[in-house]
């Protein structure tokens, strides 16, 4: 039985903590005996050492935490040239003492201290959005890549209760992927809808999203699905998706074993459709942990198609460092299980500074103006938990 | 045992799983050639990949060494690369088939498939070749039904074969069927 004032006595405690979205409700990790923060030279090592514990039973026998977009591009022998930005950690993992099972509805009152008077500020306008955009397309035109996604950012000052945040999140859009950090320094809080890998024994899994749709009065789920067989373009970015998951998989997995268990399925959240595969295969012998996370990561749905000419596309033009967004958050267990999402729909709170990074994504046929407001208005969920 | 060559594409692995319930497969990045494994194979597959066959220099080196000596396929790009070697000209395409699924036909007589046969195929390109094209040996085998535009070359002499389209896409018909066919003559 969980105590009445739980969450509330564990936030004002400035204990670390962290919520991770469950099959029935949330799970709390706190009591943190170690924390890793990751490097490009202490990675792989760290990943290696994860399924090294000596007890591989108990239920927090793990490590959970995140590794940014920069780190997994380092991962696979990518460079990202020096960027601006926050300072912020590359990775920070935990190794957690205590978990606590919470139903969905999270008991906790906020205790009101939203200090932010500054306005969100975008790092890129929409004049310069356009400027990438028509760089991009003529990138697809001459072959370098086949879909890429841009990011934008907005940010602004700010001290937040994170658990405040996070709880009016779910309340508002509950997500499978759904997580919160809180540290010292920094709290992350996510409404993530999707799983980028999910290892259970020998067998694994990707659940990749690439089309959404914002719910209206006249639709519903089928009429949903009919909206997306029928527009090439969703139907193209997600095609395409599904093919680079099952070769990221086949990479790892036995020959003939990787299959598409749902093909280009809706799913119905709060408010949107999500068009959705989900795309399995059994793990060849003598994979680690690291040749899971190297052949996955980071989530190609957030990136764009073929990989790795197109992180180089993007690296080269972004100048300013994505931290935490299209990274991955999520645990790997003693006994080698693992589940992690991609890092979106996400705030990142550090030292009081706050910031939102959404994409979307370019294709031969997007339109730079659509794209850029669709930005805004998936940014515009999460501005206004700041009111 | 069969070598594919990639050219760090995000859909090699497919081919790689394609190819793999014919025969063995070893599968090394375009600048990791292993010479040894090269020379061992009885098949060269040259894979999809981002950008044009221009590109890859060391890709046209090896094909011109062994052509006529292997057998040699190329996919997307690795069409595109052969198409490169035998001097046809590569070109970008008003429309852009990235994703998609669409209907191609056998065109040809001497097609190892039966003509005016067609199926659905996907597809991921922004280039295309040049036409007329001609090349000893060559033939254009199969065509998109809507704009003609080259899907496929036999060269049934020296055993080089290539497709426009992606015969291990979830969006292509019996592509385990093309490439059964191919390693079998």
């Amino acid at each position: 039985m969980i105590k009445k004032n739980y969450l509330k006595n564990l936030n004002n405690s400035k204990k670390p903590f962290i919520i991770y979205k469950s099959d029935k409700g949330f799970d709390l990790y706190t009591d943190f005996s170690k924390k890793i923060i990751l490097t490009k030279n202490n990675i792989e090592k760290f990943i290696n050492q994860c399924t090294k514990l000596k007890t591989k039973k108990k239920e927090t026998d793990l490590f959970i935490g995140f590794f940014g977009y920069e780190i997994l591009n380092n991962l696979i022998g990518i460079k990202v040239k020096k960027q601006k930005g926050l300072k912020f950690p590359k990775g920070i993992f935990y190794k957690p003492e205590t978990k606590i099972k919470f139903p969905n509805k999270l008991n906790y009152e906020n205790l009101g201290i939203v200090k932010s008077n500054t306005l969100f500020k975008i790092n890129i306008n929409k004049a310069s959005y356009k400027v990438i955009f028509d760089k991009f397309k003529k990138k697809i035109k001459s072959g370098e890549t086949y879909q890429i996604k841009i990011c934008t950012k907005y940010s602004n000052k700010a001290k937040i209760d994170a658990l405040d945040f996070f709880c009016r999140l779910v309340k508002s859009n509950m997500a499978p992927e759904a997580f919160m950090i809180k540290d010292k320094d920094y709290s992350i809080i996510s409404c993530s809808p999707e799983n980028l890998l999910n290892k259970k024994n020998n067998f694994i899994t990707t659940k990749p999203i690439a089309g959404t749709l914002k719910k209206t009065k006249k639709l519903n789920k089928i009429k949903a699905l009919v909206f997306f067989r029928k527009n090439i373009k969703e139907s193209k970015e997600h095609n395409m998706i599904v093919d680079m998951e099952r070769s990221d998989l086949s990479r790892i997995c036995e020959a003939g074993s990787v299959k598409i268990i749902k093909k280009k399925i809706i799913e119905e959240y709060k408010d949107l459709y999500h068009y959705v595969s989900l795309i399995g295969g059994r793990l060849k012998k003598n994979i680690s942990s690291l040749d899971i996370l190297k052949a996955m990561m980071p989530g190609g749905s957030v990136i764009g198609c073929p990989k790795i000419s197109t992180l180089n596309l993007l690296n080269t033009q972004e100048k300013e460092s994505r931290n935490i967004y299209t990274g991955s958050f999520g645990y790997i267990k003693s006994n080698g299980d693992m589940r992690f999402n991609i890092i979106i729909r996400s705030i990142l709170n550090y030292k009081n500074n706050s910031e939102i990074a959404v994409a979307s994504g370019v294709v031969i046929d997007s339109n730079a103006k659509h794209e850029f407001n669709e930005n805004y208005i998936k940014a515009k969920a999460l501005m206004e938990l700041y009111k | 045992m069969i070598y594919i060559i990639d050219h760090k594409d995000s859909f090699t692995h497919n081919v790689v799983h394609q190819f793999e319930n014919f025969d063995d497969v070893t599968c090394d990045n375009y600048n990791e050639i292993n010479e040894d494994k090269l020379n061992k194979s009885k098949t060269i597959v040259f894979s999809p990949g981002p950008g044009a066959p221009k590109d890859y220099p060391v890709s046209s080196a090896i094909y011109k060494k062994f052509k006529g000596k292997k057998k040699i396929i190329g996919i997307c790009l690795g069409f595109q690369q052969i198409l490169y070697c035998e001097k046809g000209k590569i070109i970008q395409q008003k429309k852009i088939y990235h994703g998609y699924q669409s209907k191609i036909k056998v065109t040809s007589d001497n097609s190892l498939f039966k003509k005016n046969s067609k199926f659905n195929v996907g597809r991921y390109h922004s280039l295309k070749l040049k036409e007329p094209f001609a090349a000893k040996n060559f033939e254009i085998t199969m065509r998109c039904a809507i704009s003609n535009v080259a899907m496929a070359i036999e060269n049934n002499n020296e055993k080089v074969y290539g497709f426009q389209f992606h015969p291990e896409s979830f969006l292509t018909e019996n592509g385990n069927l093309l490439i059964k066919k191919i390693l079998s003559v």
